[in-house]
C-alpha cells in the first residue's frame, strides 16, 4: 500500500499541474485575502446605516478569520479540481490501463490515490494559508489591526481550513469516478460546489425547514468548521451570506468529512465493478 | 545488445490458459467461448482481423475486463489473484496512453514504484528499448514507435515470465521490427511465455511457433505454425508436360498442371520432392525445376477469418470492438 501511494505521489509530482495548482493556491491566498481584508478595513456595514465601520463592529478574531478564509472558496474549488483531474486523466489519457495492471485490486489504487490527494491537499492549503497570513496580515497590519488575535482559536480556524480543502479534493476524486469524462466531471463538481449548492440554499431559504437543511451543505459545512460567522451579529453575518443555522466547528468538519468519505468510498467501489477498455 | 536481467526460470515456465472465456457487450458478443493455452518458452501469435475480440480477451485475461463467462488464468491462477503482478505478466496494450505532460522516464518510473523497481533498471530498459536519448522528454511528443518501445519497456519492467505484446509492430520502422523479433525470441529461448496479437498473418510468420486465430469472437485455428501449411505440394517444371502427366499417374500419385506457376508447371500433392523426382526419372522425363510450394499462408488466413464472417474479414479500419 505504501508503494501504490508513493507511485500516485510521483503520478502527482512528475506532471506540470503539481506547481501550476501550488502557485494558484498560494497567490490567491495572497490576493483573496488582501483583498478581503481592504474591504473590511475600509468598508461600512451593508444594513446597518452609514457611518458604522466593519472593524467597529466585529470583534478581531471574527475579523482574522474572514480574512484568511477569504480565499477558501476558490482554495475548495482548486482542491476538488485536482480531486477530478487524478481519475479523470487516467481515463483520459488512458493510463489506467497501466495503473490496474500493476495493481489489479482497484479499490487499493482508489484507496492510495486518497491518501496522496490528502496528503497533498495537505500540502495546497498549507500554500493556500500562507498565502492567506501573508497578503491579508500585511493589509490588517497596515490598518493597525490585529495581525494574530486569539491565537489558539485563530490557528484552529487555519488547520481546519486546510483539513477542509483536503477533504475537498477527495470529493473532487469520487466525483472525477462517478463521471468518468474528465470535463464534464469538472463542469458537474465547479458547477455544483459553485452555483447549484448556492442557488438551493437561497431556494431553502424561502422554506421553514429549509436553513436547517442547507447547513448541511458541503459549503456551509466548510464555513462552519472554519468558524467564519461565530461571534458575528447574526445580521452582519446574514449580510456576508451566511445561512442563519450554522453547525457548530466539530459538526461542520464531521459533515465534510462525511461527504469525502461517502465520494471515496462511492470511488472504490465504482471502480471495482467497471470495466477497464 | 543489453539484456534484460537474469532470466532465472523456474523449470516448466508459466503457461497462460483461456477457458470458455466470453464477453458481451449489450447486444455484441465480442468474444464467445473462447479457448486455448499458451505454452512456456514460444512465441504464440494471436490473430484475428480488426474487431475479432484480440483485445477484448487479452483485456479479461489481465482483469481488466469482467468476463460474461469462463476464466482467464496465468499460471494456474487469475491476473487479480497475483502480488506483484508485473513480475509475473508484462503487457502491453494496444490503446494503452501515456499522460503527455509526463516524460517516458518518469512514466516507468511511476510503474516501478508500485513495485519498488529502482530506477536503475527504469534506466536500463530505456536503454534496452533505445529510448534513451528521449526518455527526459514529455511523452506527449513521442512519435508512435517511441510509444510502441516506451509500453514494451513498461512491460518489462518487473523482467515477468509471461509477455503480452498487442499489436506491438503498429508504428515501428523495419528495423524496430526486426530488433523486437530477435528480442522476443532471446526471451522465449529463456523460457519465457510469449503473446503476441497481429491482425496480419505477415507479421508474426516469421517469429511465431504456434499460432491462435480467431475471428468473430471465436476460435478458429489453433496449433503449431507448421501445421497451417497442410500437406505438403511439389512444384515439378518440365519441357514436356504430357509425358510428365503420364509419369506421375503411373507412379500413383496425384497430380494437376499449375499455369498460374508458369509455362510446364505441375504440382503434385501429398508427395515428398524424391518421390516426384524419382517418378519423373522413371517415366524419361527432363526436369527443369523441382521444389516444394509453401502454402500462402496470407491467403490461407484470410479464407479461415473470412469463412467465420465475410463482413469482418474485409479491411477494416483502426480500432477494436469496444
Amino acid at each position: 500500500m505504501i508503494r501504490l501511494v508513493r507511485a500516485e505521489l510521483a503520478k502527482l509530482t512528475t506532471t506540470r499541474l503539481w506547481w501550476g495548482m501550488g502557485l494558484a493556491l498560494l497567490l490567491s491566498g495572497v490576493a483573496l485575502a488582501a483583498l478581503v481584508a481592504f474591504f473590511l478595513t475600509h468598508g461600512s456595514v451593508p444594513g446597518l446605516g452609514e457611518g458604522l465601520e466593519i472593524t467597529d463592529t466585529l470583534p478581531a478574531l471574527a475579523l482574522a478569520r474572514m480574512v484568511y478564509t477569504g480565499a477558501a472558496q476558490i482554495g475548495y474549488l482548486l482542491t476538488l479540481v485536482v480531486g477530478v483531474v487524478v481519475i479523470g486523466q487516467e481515463l483520459r489519457h488512458r493510463t489506467a490501463t497501466t495503473t490496474f495492471l500493476a495493481e489489479p485490486r482497484r479499490g487499493r489504487v482508489v484507496a492510495a490515490k486518497a491518501v496522496a490527494l490528502a496528503v497533498a491537499g495537505l500540502a495546497g492549503g498549507s500554500l493556500l494559508v500562507a498565502g492567506a497570513l501573508l497578503g491579508g496580515g500585511t493589509v490588517l497590519a497596515l490598518g493597525d489591526l490585529p495581525v494574530f488575535p486569539d491565537a489558539g482559536l485563530l490557528l484552529r480556524t487555519l488547520l481546519l481550513q486546510v483539513v477542509a480543502l483536503a477533504l475537498w479534493a477527495l470529493i473532487g476524486l469520487g466525483a472525477g469516478v462517478l463521471i468518468p469524462h474528465q470535463v464534464a466531471a469538472l463542469f458537474v463538481a465547479v458547477a455544483a460546489a459553485w452555483i447549484v449548492e448556492p442557488l438551493l440554499a437561497w431556494g431553502l431559504s424561502f422554506l421553514d425547514w429549509g436553513d436547517g437543511l442547507a447547513q448541511y451543505f458541503p459549503s456551509q459545512a466548510t464555513l462552519a468548521a472554519m468558524d467564519v460567522y461565530s461571534d458575528i451579529d447574526p445580521r452582519i453575518a446574514a449580510a456576508m451570506g451566511a445561512s442563519p443555522e450554522q453547525l457548530p466547528w466539530w459538526g461542520g468538519l464531521l459533515v465534510l468529512a462525511g461527504y469525502a468519505a461517502v465520494m471515496t468510498l462511492a470511488g472504490i467501489w465504482l471502480t471495482r465493478r467497471r470495466d477497464v477498455l | 545488445m543489453p539484456v534484460p536481467s537474469e532470466n532465472q526460470r523456474a523449470a516448466g515456465g508459466t503457461a497462460v490458459s483461456v477457458r470458455g472465456l466470453t464477453k458481451r457487450f449489450g447486444e455484441v458478443l465480442a468474444v464467445d467461448s473462447l479457448t486455448f493455452e499458451v505454452a512456456p518458452g514460444r512465441i504464440t501469435g494471436f490473430l484475428g482481423p480488426n474487431g475479432a475480440g484480440k483485445t477484448t480477451t487479452l483485456r479479461m485475461l489481465l482483469g481488466l475486463i469482467r468476463p460474461t463467462a469462463g476464466e482467464g488464468l496465468i499460471g494456474g491462477r487469475p491476473y487479480a489473484a497475483l502480488r506483484q503482478p508485473l513480475h509475473t505478466v508484462g503487457a502491453a496494450l494496444e490503446a494503452t496512453g501515456f499522460h503527455p505532460g509526463r516524460s517516458g522516464r518518469d512514466h516507468l518510473r511511476v510503474i516501478a514504484a508500485t513495485h519498488g523497481v529502482p530506477d536503475r533498471r527504469v534506466d536500463e530498459l530505456l536503454e534496452l528499448v533505445g529510448l534513451a536519448g528521449a526518455a527526459r522528454r514529455r511523452a506527449g511528443g513521442y512519435s508512435m514507435g517511441m510509444r510502441q518501445r516506451l509500453g514494451l519497456a513498461a512491460a518489462l519492467l518487473g523482467d515477468p515470465q509471461v509477455l503480452l505484446l498487442d499489436e506491438p509492430a503498429n508504428g515501428l520502422d523495419p528495423e524496430g521490427i526486426r530488433w523486437l523479433r530477435g528480442f522476443l525470441r532471446h526471451l522465449a529461448d529463456g523460457g519465457t511465455t510469449v503473446l503476441v496479437s497481429s491482425h496480419l498473418l505477415s507479421e508474426v510468420e516469421q517469429t511465431a511457433d504456434d499460432v491462435v486465430i480467431i475471428a468473430r469472437g471465436q476460435l478458429v485455428r489453433q496449433g503449431p505454425i507448421e501445421e497451417l501449411h497442410g500437406p505438403p505440394t511439389v512444384l515439378v517444371r518440365s519441357p514436356q508436360p504430357e509425358e510428365l502427366a503420364r509419369a506421375v499417374r503411373t507412379a500413383g500419385l496425384e497430380g494437376a498442371p499449375a499455369p498460374d506457376q508458369g509455362p510446364g508447371a505441375f504440382t503434385v500433392e501429398g508427395a515428398s520432392l524424391a518421390t516426384v523426382g524419382d517418378a519423373a526419372r522413371a517415366g524419361g522425363v527432363t526436369v527443369h525445376e523441382l521444389r516444394a510450394l509453401r502454402t500462402d499462408l496470407e491467403r490461407l488466413y484470410f479464407r479461415l477469418t473470412q469463412q467465420q464472417d465475410p463482413v469482418l474479414a474485409q479491411p477494416q479500419p483502426d480500432g477494436e470492438a469496444p
